[in-house]
């Protein structure tokens, strides 16, 4: 066990809340519009994906940064 | 412990050239691509056959959304839209197929023995997504141009609001601009490396305990399948963000917002039935 895979650990773990946090509201927001206006859901399909996508690169960030702190140093 | 390399590896070199494994990966997608329009192209039938039926379903339905979300100049990028999405989606599913990534000749790296793949995929390699965001970021900008006018594109750009802000909000804007790049290009390597290190990693942890309890039939039949809906997403997710982002360039210098909503709106009924449709 050295240090980098305490850091790739901690990269991943740390960086994985905020965007958790992030999905979590969004999705339930995404719910909780289709659930007042079920027409609307063909609508929402593409503004929601789109925010999934910005929110999931931070996730992506930190796992991009725990895989080289592994695999390339 | 699973091998990963976090470069493509090199299978041969011409001249300056060196041709990695992951070239070989997309220039497959794109020959798949090529011998589909070969076939389905050149003589659409009005009334589709089976396979014309399923080539044509993922096209329509991507160009449903870009036609109700695109703004009043959807059928200028429309092309473009559609084909990133196309290209990422074979070369993100083409990945996933037996043989691909496994099947390779063993090299001495370091007084080590590791296996290089004679085919790896084409997104886990920096190199190709960052030449895509940069087709995508060239055509926004393009695109912004054209729309606006060199002169009008740089203002819109470089100036602010309120002039005063201006030394203050450039540099930010510029970033911003820039940082599209990135987020594009790291997003869809991030998911496909990181996918295809998670099916390594599960079935080597797996294939361990086999002749205890034989998850290794199971566990990563699970894990594919949820690559096959992160290919889709990620592909999709490509696509639709050039599609804003074209889509926010040309709409920059429009006064008159609410005429074009009511354009788009006048169609709802088909329009917004299909993503509906195709997303369940």
């Amino acid at each position: 066990m050295d240090v980098h895979t305490l850091a790739a650990g901690l990269a991943m773990g740390l960086g994985g809340i905020g965007p958790g946090i992030g999905l979590g509201i969004l999705a339930s927001k995404a719910m909780e519009a289709i659930g007042r206006n079920p027409d609307a859901s063909g609508t929402l399909f593409v503004p929601y994906i789109l925010g999934l996508a910005l929110t999931e690169a931070i996730g992506i960030y930190s796992l991009v940064v725990a895989l080289i702190i592994i695999f390339a140093t | 412990m699973v091998h990963v390399e976090i470069a493509a590896e090199r299978l041969f070199q011409l001249g300056p050239l060196i041709f990695t494994n992951s070239m070989l990966g997309a220039l497959l997608a794109s020959l798949l691509l090529l011998v589909a329009a070969r076939f389905f192209a050149p003589g659409p039938a009005l009334v589709p056959t089976r396979a014309q039926g399923i080539v044509e379903l993922p096209i329509e339905w991507l160009a449903g959304i870009v036609r109700v979300t695109g703004g009043k100049r959807w059928r200028e990028f429309v092309a473009l839209v559609v084909v990133i999405f196309l290209f990422v989606l074979v070369a993100n599913w083409l990945s996933l197929l037996p043989g691909i990534g496994t099947v390779g000749f063993y090299e001495e790296v370091g007084g080590k023995r590791v296996l290089v793949p004679f085919v790896r995929a084409a997104a886990a390699d920096l190199n190709m997504t960052l030449g895509l965001a940069i087709v995508s970021f060239v055509s926004f900008i393009a695109f912004g141009i054209r729309a606006n006018g060199l002169r009008g594109y740089l203002r819109e750009t470089l100036v602010a609001e309120p002039a005063y802000m201006t030394p203050l909000l450039t540099p930010i804007h510029v970033i911003s601009e820039l940082s599209r790049l990135v987020s594009l290009s790291m997003r869809l390597f991030g998911n496909v490396f990181a996918g295809e290190v998670l099916l390594a990693t599960m079935l080597s942890l797996t294939t361990a305990a086999i002749f205890t309890l034989p998850l290794a039939f199971f566990v990563p039949g699970i894990f594919l399948g949820l690559e096959l809906l992160f290919g889709l997403v990620q592909a999709l997710v490509f696509a639709l963000l050039s599609m804003t982002y074209i889509t926010l360039a040309i709409a920059e210098d429009r006064q008159h917002e609410p005429a074009d909503n009511h354009h788009t709106g006048e169609t709802p009924a088909p329009t917004t039935a299909d993503p509906a449709h195709g997303a369940a």
